[in-house]
């Protein structure tokens, strides 16, 4: 990068703007194509070209592209918001259909959008820019005094952990061959997105004369304080530190240059930024995704925030004993924290070796608030890791090992955790894999001679330094970040607070007979975590926890035999193992908590069987656990389905309609079932869409729709399945257990029940499980399956049951109305 | 009220007629055999448009149900028939004012299933002849009809008595001839005699109150789909036979029904692609808007009216 201004190369191209013709075919509208001339940056007018709808009455939007790009990346904001906003999108000087031979760096073009900005725009006005757009815009927001502000990929520093990205060191080294000389960096940015759009993106950059200025661009990105601009791009962040304004981050999860790390740099500088992230959306985010439609309900609400803020629950201020707390008040206690068959922890060495590597970490340099992927299996080493992640104020990333490889790296990399720590397989396959660019990698335990480069030991060897401090937790720090199961659509990350995972604690231990000193056992992984805020000891059973199906009665035996074992949490998929492999006998377990809903009765009677005390069926999710107490499982309600118990004290269930989730259905009819408490999660993470739909304002009170199905009756909670399971029929919806359950004991065997044809006029197909793929039923099931349904029944088909992996209970009915479908539609 | 029925010799004729005679309408039946409903029979053919129309005269309404079935008619009969017979019954209703028309929703079939489906246009225009000239027929209602006509799609009539249908399966698979595609899995509408004759009379009594009915056809089913191999079973069941129904892969059945139907030397090949097509795909409705603007609901499901197929078998 030379150190005077980059030059301009010969005589200036022409100006040129898009034939009306070539807008039509980029699906733009050419009423929209006008030129401007605004005052430039060097004193004299310059003229640019801009994409603009026209007046709308809600304010508008100023789009600002990066390199090499122009306005055409907006196309889907263009379309989806006007007219109800007005939509600009511009070329900034020299790139796209504006003016070229007028070098720019990074503090003229921010000049020039504010110029632009005062003299077209009257009113509201919101800024919307990716890539190397986005510090422009950002440090043009604060002299506008923008609204708010949309960005895309993009990056207002680099973190200082995080490498040049490769593409942008190769095109700076070579930058006047790779960009100007050669169309290479058009071409290679047009070719991130579909062929669709490609002939737009490169149409404006055909010639080295017309590529002058993506050049320059380039050339102009400041890595390191030598660079001419690099402290205008401290002044475009330090606009940040003065002024937040609502922002929304349109992410896409694929981009080999603005990686999720530089997400997560953005939203530590923007703490209130609302996230969508796209996963399957590469740099070009807004070409690649839908993004005109989360940016119209996005505005929208940020309009409609103002009157109806739900107010927070939680005073950040309030005193609270976080599971921190629970721990220390055991740290000279030598019984044991984990038994388990990798061996055993005592509450001291617990406390001792989570502080020991919560100061490695700390030396590596965690932070307060950053993401720590734990991928160690449920042994000693988790609970210490964890631990030790808490103690330094970081935040653990729970994935479960049973959503497998392709998942978990879906998930990891939308986390994009700070740090990873596992064992030296799984950190070994995370690096290969790239779970994680750019982290720092940790092996679990003092990993002596251990041979990978560039990763330290969680427990160094050497002499135990002095006490470590923990770092003090409030209660609306986050906690964890959790998955749910995916088993009813993509795997989404679930926030939690301290304050909730307190609240959790507290409400568990004495619902559930959960003493402190005494031991529980269970068959889900994450659950083992819980263990050590309960003070309880906690007991690993001896089986792979990514297959719950393997854990049988004799290992569940073998568990309770090592520690006083009184309490057990069950996934149907075990319970019906240990079941099956009891063989006459008893396991001393006082109480037995089956989780995963819907636990048929027949499961309930088969474990009361072969334990000796009571077994219960709370009903919770990853989102908020537990809602229900689980008592009276058997108990029958007037529109069929499963007892899940009362809801826990503290915690509030409402019954909504399922046109309207925000209004309540009279007495026990059913609906949606909305539920609130103290320990519920806190939102979801980078997934602002999923985050507007599932809170519900009712009465007043901020709820989470469970997207389950059911209704209360005498104070007990009926669960009926899954609300996209409802079949929308000509005669009303249908709740799916309820109309499978009379069949299910008619024919003792696994049913679903599906709907067929367009919603409203939807017909029932019932499908009974086999062991073969799906056929009609033969006379005689149909005649059973008829006689027991309590509605008409159009087909009975028998075949396997789509199941899945993590509790091998739930039925994938979307998946299998699809199937069904397809069979009956014929061919 | 006094009604002119066109072929009330027919399953479906017939069953209006008696309907409308239980409630005390003046019926007349007109048609080329005697019908046998107890009506005044006016025997004459839709192809003469004279007899058409004296027929006519003095009637409140006609309803429209003469047509030529057959499985391969001849292009010319069945023109003449089901295209310039029903243009003369839609000239003749002019002079009483009300018309009802039963057309068929294959007039609509276009090869693929129909999963909960609305009418769609009578655009059929394939090699099966009476489903081309039976939508030929139906848009010529729609556009030359000058007074308040209902247009019916009852989906597969069938009941005791079918010579069509019912007659036919019977007749094959005692000949051991029987055979579905794809095992018989697609999901397929059918029509209880019963029902499919009040639908009518509901359709002729809203030529009298509800514009809203008029001017687009309806398809009428008996709201309760199943899968194909279901309703042959019961009906082999109902008629005291215990045949296995064999299975041919859908795109056999096809070709087969191609080759067949083109070079047979007969008048009832025993599979036309039309056929085999027909039984390959489902075909059920969404019977909302139907019920609502014809104010009529089914009343006899498919149990049931096997259950009537069985007796009637018994009685015989």
């Amino acid at each position: 990068m030379p150190d005077s201004p980059p030059a301009a190369g010969g005589p200036a191209a022409p100006v040129l703007s898009p034939t009306p013709a070539q807008l039509s075919d980029w699906g733009l509208d050419p009423t929209w194509s006008r030129r401007v001339v605004i005052d430039g940056s060097d004193g004299r007018p310059v003229d640019w070209h801009v994409l603009d709808t026209g007046p709308g009455p809600a304010g508008t939007l100023v789009c600002v592209h990066g390199n090499p790009s122009w306005g055409y990346v907006w196309r889907d904001l263009l379309t989806t918001l006007s007219p109800a906003w007005r939509v600009i999108a511009v070329d900034q000087t020299g790139m796209g259909w504006s003016e070229r031979g007028r070098p720019r760096r990074l503090a003229d073009r921010v000049t020039e959008l504010v110029a632009f900005c005062r003299q077209e725009v009257e009113g509201p006005l919101v800024l919307a820019a990716h890539d190397w757009g986005g510090p422009i815009a950002v440090g043009a927001s604060g002299p506008l005094q923008a609204e708010a502000l949309v960005l895309g990929n993009t990056a207002v520093a680099k973190p200082d952990d995080v490498a040049v990205p490769p593409l942008i060191a190769v095109a700076r080294r070579l930058v006047d061959l790779v960009c100007r000389r050669t169309p290479t960096f058009v071409e290679g940015t047009a070719r991130m997105t579909a062929r669709e759009h490609r002939d737009a993106l490169r149409a404006p950059y055909r010639t080295p004369e017309r590529r002058e200025a993506v050049r320059d661009f380039v050339a102009d990105i400041p890595v390191g304080p030598g660079d001419p601009s690099y402290a205008a791009l401290q002044a475009c962040a330090a606009v940040l530190d003065e002024r937040q304004v609502p922002t929304l981050l349109l992410w896409g999860g694929r981009d080999p240059v603005f990686h999720d790390r530089f997400l997560a740099d953005l939203r530590s500088r923007i703490p209130g930024a609302d996230v969508e992230r796209f996963a399957g959306a590469a740099h070009l985010v807004t070409l690649d995704a839908p993004v005109g439609p989360v940016v119209a309900r996005w505005l929208a609400d940020q309009r409609g925030r103002s009157v109806t803020d739900p107010a927070g629950d939680t005073d950040p201020a309030a005193p609270f004993s976080s599971v921190l707390d629970s721990l220390a008040t055991r740290r000279h206690d030598t019984s044991l924290a984990y038994d388990g068959p990798d061996g055993t922890l005592s509450w001291t060495d617990l406390d001792s070796r989570s502080s020991q590597g919560a100061r490695t970490l700390q030396l590596a340099g965690l932070r307060p608030g950053d993401r720590v992927s734990l991928l160690v299996p449920p042994s000693c080493e988790l609970l210490v890791a964890a631990g030790a992640v808490w103690k330094a104020g970081g935040v653990p990333v729970v994935a479960d090992a049973s959503a497998g490889v392709r998942q978990l790296r879906r998930l990891l990399r939308a986390a994009a955790p700070k740090f990873v720590v596992g064992t030296r397989v799984t950190v070994g396959l995370s690096a290969a894999l790239r779970f994680a660019p750019g982290a720092t990698r940790v092996v679990v335990g003092p990993a002596p001679g251990t041979r990978l480069p560039g990763v330290a030991a969680l427990e160094p060897e050497g002499p135990a330094g002095a006490e470590f401090v923990p770092v003090p937790l409030r209660a609306t720090d986050v906690a964890a970040i959790v998955h749910t199961s995916g088993a009813t659509g993509p795997a989404k990350a679930v926030r939690y607070t301290h304050g909730a995972l307190a609240a959790q604690r507290d409400v568990v231990g004495p619902l559930f007979d959960m003493r402190q000193g005494d031991a529980f056992t269970t068959s889900f992984g994450p659950f083992m975590l819980l263990a050590p805020s309960l003070q309880m000891t906690c007991v690993r059973p001896d089986f792979p926890v990514e297959r719950p199906s393997a854990l049988g009665f004799d290992e569940l035996l073998a568990a309770t035999a090592r520690a006083t074992v009184t309490v057990a949490w069950l996934s149907p998929a075990s319970a019906r193992r240990i079941v099956a492999t009891a063989h006459g006998r008893t396991a001393p377990i006082a109480l037995v908590m089956l989780a995963g809903a819907p636990i048929p009765p027949d499961l309930v009677a088969g474990v009361r069987a072969v334990t000796v005390g009571d077994v219960r069926t709370p009903w919770g999710m990853t989102e908020c656990l537990p809602v229900t107490d689980g008592t009276e499982p058997e108990a029958n309600g007037p529109s069929g389905g499963n007892s899940t118990g009362r809801p826990v004290p503290g915690c509030s269930v409402v019954v909504t309609s399922l046109d309207d989730p925000a209004d309540p259905v009279p007495g026990d009819a059913w609906g949606e079932l909305l539920v609130r408490a103290p320990w519920m999660f806190d939102g979801y993470d980078a997934a602002w869409t999923a985050d507007a739909d599932t809170w519900v304002d009712v009465g007043g009170c901020r709820y989470h729709r469970t997207g389950d199905v059911g209704y209360v009756h005498g104070g007990l909670v009926f669960h009926l399945g899954r609300r996209t399971h409802v079949l929308d029929t000509a005669g009303g919806p249908l709740a799916s257990v309820a109309v499978e359950e009379p069949v299910r004991t008619a024919v003792a065997r696994s049913v679903a029940a599906v709907g067929i044809g367009p919603a409203g006029a939807q017909v029932v197909c019932l499908v009974v499980d086999g062991p073969d793929g799906l056929e009609v039923a033969g006379a005689d099931l149909r005649a059973v399956v008829r006689a027991s349904a309590p509605v008409a029944v159009a087909a009975v088909l028998v075949g396997r049951l789509p199941v899945d992996r993590r509790h091998e209970s739930k039925i994938d009915r979307t998946a299998l109305a699809v199937d069904a479908g397809r069979l009956l539609a014929g061919r | 009220m006094k009604v002119l029925v066109t072929g009330g010799s027919s399953l479906l004729g017939s069953a209006v007629a008696r309907q409308l005679l239980a409630r005390g309408d003046a019926v007349t039946c007109f048609q080329r055999r005697p019908s046998d409903t107890g009506a005044a029979d006016v025997l004459g053919d839709v192809r003469d448009g004279d007899a058409v129309r004296s027929a006519t005269e003095g009637h409140d309404a006609v309803v429209h149900l003469a047509a030529l079935v057959a499985p391969r008619p001849a292009w010319a009969d069945a023109y003449a028939v089901n295209v310039v017979g029903t243009g003369h019954v839609v000239d003749a209703a002019v002079s009483c004012g009300r018309l009802v028309h039963v057309s068929s929703p294959s007039v609509a079939f276009d090869d693929r299933p129909a999963v909960g489906a609305g009418a769609g246009e009578a655009r059929y225009a394939g090699d099966d002849a009476y489903t081309h000239t039976k939508a030929l027929a139906e848009r010529l209602v729609l556009r030359r009809s000058s007074v308040p006509t209902v247009v019916l799609r009852p989906h597969l009539v069938w009941g005791p008595g079918d010579t069509q249908l019912i007659g036919r399966i019977v007749e094959r698979a005692r000949q051991g001839r029987l055979a579905l595609p794809d095992h018989g899995r697609s999901l397929v509408d059918t029509t209880y005699v019963d029902d499919a004759a009040a639908a009518v009379v509901a359709g002729l009594d809203r030529t009298a109150d509800t514009d809203e009915a008029w001017g687009c056809p309806w398809v009428v089913t008996g709201d309760d789909p199943r899968p194909l191999v279901e309703l042959v079973e019961g009906i082999l069941r109902a008629a005291g036979l215990d045949e296995a129904i064999r299975s041919v892969p859908a795109p056999v059945a096809s070709v087969v029904g191609r080759l067949v139907g083109r070079m047979w030397p007969g008048d009832e090949p025993p599979l036309t692609h039309f056929a085999a097509r027909q039984l390959s795909v489902a075909h059920w409705f969404d019977q909302r808007a139907s019920q609502r603007v014809l104010r009529w609901r089914p009343e006899v499901d498919v149990d049931e009216g096997l259950g009537r197929l069985a007796a009637w078998y018994a009685a015989r």
